[in-house]
């Protein structure tokens, strides 16, 4: 559904991404990991294009070439047909939890108004949020402000979507709430990619698992796989180094 | 006793003409407000070249002392309108020239207070209307705007104020506003009671300002309210 090749990205002088390659198929749960710096969130945002990728190539629904020659046109259709859950929620601080997830129903599918509200109020069931639908993000916590932000994200019926870090900011009581929404999510046959350091929620929900290393893929493969069976010396490392703790 | 007297009369020959002031403010906080939005845009936006002309325009007419701006803008303008587009404004009612002139000196702290409360918003916000397929403008106009407004509403009130005051400069190309009727009282009165005249002025101005402040602060509460209103 969603091919990525070849996808670089550098900084001044540092090439953060070295020719990424990446491949979504319909139902995959895909978590990338890898020590910070690995360039695990760049590649996430280069990919939705909320920084713009150096060079690589996208294959998505009928969108077809190089990132550097998007056009507008493919760019909003790319924006409309994926989610993005972020580490720091960025919920609309104006708006009320429910507005929130009606907010690009209204705007960018220009549904009305009515039939926008029905399918928030879906989407804010999904994350267990239907009675704080009035409230607005400052009175929320942690965890329920990245729940209204994942049911901004489904609300849309994006065909992937995609999470950066979206426990990271939380604190630890408040991490399972969300892994738990994801879990559901997951179940329900929703494409996702994520990043994150919840290892053993990786471990468990995804059908793919990504290792990166400074810009670029070292071992793909089942979750299976990659956690019993890695094949390179790194990733035995890393994995030995993050999974000592549990 | 009598200076009251005096004071609260010389309030009821002043009041009459306090609509040119009301005018003249009014025209150029709204005139002001909406090219300062438009200087704003151009701040913030990624044309290095127009970052370039907006922050020239803003620091010349912020070193333009308000007397000035209006004599410019009278004597100037007509000038202009008559070389390059052959449209003779001479005969336009004084006042135009005045609110043209206030909306200038206005429309500079308005773009620097805007820009200044458009930093202040959390940029993920702007990621996240992105991501849900919002464009530009909706972003701007539905999620940055609205907060930056209660950012920049103290601020906003003191320019305003300001721009009250510099109202007070009409009367210099011969608008009979209440300054030059306060100017009238008392050579009518051979010079005397000058200072119960002006005083009674400033009264007024201070009552104005009073109010811009009192609902300014009411406006803020109001928000503050709405977004601690909790409803389940």
């Amino acid at each position: 559904m969603l091919k990525i090749r070849g996808l670089k990205k550098s900084y001044a002088e540092n090439e953060i991404l070295k020719g990424i390659d990446l491949d979504v198929k319909k139902g995959d749960v895909i978590t990338i990991i890898g020590p910070s710096g690995a360039g695990k969130t760049t590649l996430l945002r280069n990919i939705t294009t909320l920084e713009s990728a150096d060079s690589g190539k996208i294959e998505f629904e009928n969108i077809q070439g190089d990132y550097s020659a998007l056009t507008r046109q493919e760019t909003k259709k790319l924006r409309q047909s994926i989610g993005f859950v972020f580490q720091n929620y960025n919920l609309f601080n104006n708006k009320t939890a429910l507005q929130n997830v009606m907010e690009g129903l209204l705007t960018a599918k220009r549904m009305p108004k009515q039939e926008a509200r029905t399918e928030a109020l879906k989407a804010l069931e999904r994350v267990g949020l239907l009675e704080y639908k009035d409230q607005y993000p400052v009175q929320l916590s942690g965890g329920q402000q990245q729940r209204v932000g994942i049911a901004r994200a489904i609300a849309l019926k994006p065909k992937v979507i995609f999470f950066d870090e979206p426990t990271s900011a939380l604190d630890p009581e408040l991490v399972g709430e969300v892994l738990q929404v994801m879990r559901s999510l997951a179940h329900e046959g929703t494409t996702m990619v994520i990043v994150t350091h919840q290892m053993r929620f990786a471990q468990e929900i995804s059908n793919k698992i990504v290792f990166m290393v400074a810009g670029r893929v070292v071992e793909s493969g089942t979750a299976q796989a990659v956690f019993e069976n890695p094949r390179a010396e790194r990733t035995r490392q890393f994995l030995a180094e993050t999974l000592v703790q549990y | 006793m009598r200076n009251f007297e005096l004071i609260g009369n010389f309030l009821l020959q002043l009041l009459p003409v306090i609509n040119i002031t009301l005018t003249v403010s009014v025209s150029a906080l709204v005139l002001g407000s909406f090219i300062g939005l438009i200087l704003t845009l151009g701040k913030i936006g990624s044309s290095r070249i127009l970052r370039g002309i907006v922050a020239g325009y803003i620091s010349i007419v912020r070193a333009t002392p308000p007397i000035i701006m209006i004599f410019l803008v009278y004597y100037g303008l007509p000038f202009i309108t008559a070389n390059f587009f052959k449209i003779n404004i001479e005969g336009w009612n004084r006042i135009y020239f005045v609110i043209i002139a206030l909306t200038l000196l206005f429309s500079a702290p308005v773009a620097e207070i805007m820009r200044s409360a458009y930093l202040s918003i959390d940029k993920g916000q702007y990621e996240a209307g992105i991501m849900v397929g919002m464009n530009k403008f909706q972003i701007f106009y539905r999620i940055i705007l609205p907060q930056a407004t209660v950012v920049a509403l103290p601020n906003y009130a003191t320019a305003l104020i300001n721009l009250l005051k510099e109202g007070s400069l009409t009367f210099t190309i011969g608008v009979v506003d209440m300054v030059a009727k306060s100017q009238m009282i008392v050579s009518n009165n051979s010079g005397g009671y000058a200072w119960q005249t002006y005083g009674s002025l400033a009264l007024i101005y201070w009552a104005l300002s009073l109010a811009i402040g009192r609902v300014v602060a009411l406006s803020e509460k109001a928000y503050q309210k709405k977004r601690q209103s909790i409803s389940i």
